[in-house]
């Protein structure tokens, strides 16, 4: 005989109701938030562009600081992106969401955002701990402290920077039988040597951005696509720990050159590249397809910068098989170059405590432990050295740092606060600009002309 | 009496954890989306009312008409091209063949669709790179020069609808075969009594009786391709120019990367409202075309 249990209605909403209940206990730290690290504890925090192995990676700096300050934990957070301006998408959502982290590590690309909206100067702290400040600034060039200053304060220190040089491949060379340029080459040398390359590899591989775009070739043109302006003030600065260098309050970007007639006469420079078949269309894009199409032989020449000397030797490249030059000449030999550094969010309420990590990661120290391997170039020159580039950097290295000497005039990536609409604006008009007739390149640059002027239009609105 | 309101109350009670979950993650997004098309809001301070500013700045705004554009060029051939490639395949597969076979090939052309939009368009973006690309090596074997499919204005939409149909197909070809699946074999042997064979057994009796699949393929193709953002997103970024950029690829620019996120919130508003407009209207259409059994 069968036995048959019934379970009630009741029963059933009631024990449903209970599994509710403990599900809701049980995840009730998830729900909240509550295990996310750091959430509720005392904590600086400080956030990073990368993912949550960068994150590991910095802990060692983390741990460095923590044992000179044990009073002030840190967690180092990372916030994966796309690209500069989707981090600081995402930053500003933290900050509307109330979980801003108290210190950012942020590139040129946000400088100017961060000043104008979001970050504290850093004068006042600088001011106070001069003695202790004068060993970086004694060891960091001041273009790339300048490209950090805004309406006359600093808001980074500047720890890391690469400028766009042009990396050639000297198997490519010697297959076509062709030479490493002079220092001194110009803009018609390097023509000449794309021509030498071209049937058999890819002679100019660029990507359509910001950073090693048409930028480099429109400093070494000696014009930009938006008006540049210097801001005044900083003289206290400049004086104390630069004396006798003619600096600015910082750079100011305020308005489109896009129809001056040297932007014109660049982009037409660029069509004719892509028309003779001596560079690829404008792809945008970042550089990992890069590193393995240039180790395998198959790029004559494109524009980086140091950072570019680690990935190549992860790509199986030895250094002898491949060297830098500076950008070729054309009216000017003005390189372009993007930094990065720390900055304090004016919502924390650690300042002072972020001013002390700040500090500790402008020492040699810190940065010795943040740039163990040459992934970029320190801000430091004495940590660009031999000991960094010996037996895995090309052999003119040096040329990473000595862009800066040789070319005072370099600057850094044109980047206002309104970056990241500047940036879509240019990135679309090249791509139609240098795809077409010269009409079209004309009408592009009129585009962009009208889009830049829109962009900078609604920001005095 | 007292039965029935227990009743009502278990009701409710059943229903609510849905109608909280849609009023949370639902309603009151769309809500707030509708009250922010009104402000001009940056994250960083305090909302601004401009009252209809944002939707007379989209009337004037060049991107938006040419991202709107865009976008219904790559709804009229992506779901053209999408229903028809999964019709046809849906009967090939559905016609005399061994049961395995049926099997790998309901599952072959099903699988692209669970796969992330994103690696699949990196992937395609390698394949049809112009000068590493595999696409025009393949062609160059042929003779056919390199051809720029995401650098040039010509190729790079072409290049988005055939990634995006590629991808996307399985999900029209699996309700297709559901679809013919449920067609009486009866109607077909009748038909063959009466001389239908090919193309006719196929427009007179597999197409009208597939229609009410037909009908909901469409609708929820049309509905996913107005919100196209992966593909383009990743393989062109917009490019070359305002080639490939659609309306959604503008709202999460303008919310993003622009910080105007009144201004996104009121060309979703907008989307939305074309959205119900084009359903509306395929539905209405419906009572003419689709045939019911």
């Amino acid at each position: 005989m069968a036995s048959t249990s019934t379970i009630t209605r009741r029963s059933l909403l009631g024990a449903a109701g209970l599994a509710g209940a403990a599900g809701t206990v049980a995840t009730w730290p998830r729900l909240t938030g509550a295990d996310i690290p750091g959430r509720g504890e005392d904590m600086l925090t400080v956030l990073i562009l990368g993912t949550a192995q960068d994150a590991a990676g910095r802990q060692v700096i983390a741990d460095a600081f923590m044992e000179e300050h044990p009073d002030i934990p840190v967690l180092i957070q990372s916030v994966q992106a796309t690209d500069w301006g989707d981090f600081f998408a995402k930053i500003l959502t933290m900050v509307a969401s109330g979980t801003a982290p108290d210190v950012v590590y942020t590139a040129t690309e946000g400088a100017q955002l961060f000043a104008e909206r979001l970050a504290l100067p850093l004068d006042e702290y600088i001011r106070r701990d001069a003695d202790e400040m004068r060993d970086y600034f004694d060891d960091v060039h001041p273009s790339l402290v300048e490209a950090f200053m805004y309406k006359g304060e600093l808001f980074q220190l500047p720890l890391d920077f690469n400028a766009a040089n042009m990396y050639l491949n000297l198997e490519v060379l010697e297959r076509n039988g062709l030479e490493m340029p002079d220092e001194d080459w110009t803009r018609d040398d390097y023509t000449e040597l794309l021509r030498g390359m071209r049937g058999d590899a890819t002679p100019y591989y660029w990507t359509n951005r910001l950073f090693g775009g048409v930028v480099p070739w429109l400093y070494v043109n000696d014009t930009s696509f938006l008006v540049e302006e210097r801001a005044e003030g900083g003289d206290e600065f400049w004086s104390t720990f630069y004396p006798g260098q003619e600096r600015s309050g910082g750079y100011l970007w305020t308005g489109s050159n896009a129809t001056d007639d040297r932007v014109h006469e660049t982009f037409e420079y660029m069509r004719q590249l892509i028309e003779e078949g001596l560079a690829v269309r404008p792809e945008q894009g970042g550089g990992n397809t890069l590193v393995g199409l240039f180790a395998s032989g198959r790029i004559g020449t494109t524009p980086a910068g140091g950072y570019w000397v680690q990935g190549l030797a992860e790509g199986g490249m030895a250094p002898d098989q491949y060297d830098v030059q500076y950008f070729p000449k054309w009216r000017s030999q003005r390189h372009q170059f993007g930094g990065a550094g720390y900055a304090i969010m004016r919502t924390t309420d650690k300042a002072d405590q972020a001013w002390e990590w700040i500090k500790f990661c402008a020492s040699k120290q810190a940065m010795e432990l943040a740039f163990p391997t040459p992934a970029t170039t320190p801000t430091r020159r004495s940590l660009a050295s031999d000991n960094l580039y010996t037996g895995i950097g090309p052999e003119h290295w040096a040329r990473f740092y000595d862009t800066l000497d040789r070319f005072p005039e370099t600057g850094p990536i044109p980047a206002p606060p309104q970056q990241a609409a500047v940036e879509t604006a240019l990135i679309r008009n090249v791509s139609t600009a240098l795809s077409g007739d010269p009409d079209q390149l004309t009408g592009s640059l009129e585009t962009l002309d009208r889009d830049l002027r829109e962009i900078f239009t609604e920001e005095d609105a | 009496m007292s039965t029935d309101r227990s009743s009502a109350v278990l009701r409710w009670i059943f229903l609510a954890p849905t109608m909280i979950g849609i009023g949370i993650f639902v309603l009151l997004p769309i809500i707030g989306s509708l009250v922010l098309a009104f402000f001009r809001w940056d994250i960083i301070t305090a909302p601004q009312f401009v009252g209809l500013r944002n939707f007379t700045d989209m009337a004037t705004d060049s991107t938006v008409a040419i991202s709107f554009l865009n976008t219904a060029i790559f709804v009229v051939f992506a779901v053209a091209a999408q229903l028809g490639v999964a019709m046809l395949l849906a009967v090939l597969v559905q016609s005399r063949m061994p049961s395995w076979l049926r099997v790998f090939f309901r599952s072959t052309f099903f699988f692209p669709l669970v796969l992330s939009a994103a690696s699949v368009s990196i992937l395609m973006r390698y394949l049809f790179n112009e000068s590493y690309g595999v696409i025009n090596w393949a062609l160059s074997l042929i003779g056919i020069p390199a051809v720029p499919w995401l650098t040039s204005t010509q190729w790079a939409m072409v290049v988005v609808i055939a990634v995006y149909v590629w991808q996307n197909f399985g999900f029209s070809f699996l309700l297709f075969i559901g679809g013919l699946g449920s067609i009486p074999q009866e109607i077909y042997e009748a038909g063959a009594i009466d001389g239908a064979t090919g193309w006719k057994k196929f427009q007179r009796i597999t197409l009208p009786l597939v229609s009410p699949t037909l009908l909901v393929a469409s609708v929820m193709g049309i509905i996913s391709a107005l919100q196209v953002f992966d593909q383009p997103y990743v393989l062109t970024r917009g490019g070359p120019g305002d080639s490939t950029r659609t309306v959604v690829m503008v709202i999460y620019e303008s919310a993003f990367r622009e910080l105007e996120f009144g201004r996104a919130s009121a060309i979703g508003l907008v989307l939305m409202i074309a959205i119900m407009l084009i359903t509306a209207i395929q539905f209405r259409l419906a009572r003419r075309f689709v045939f019911y059994q």
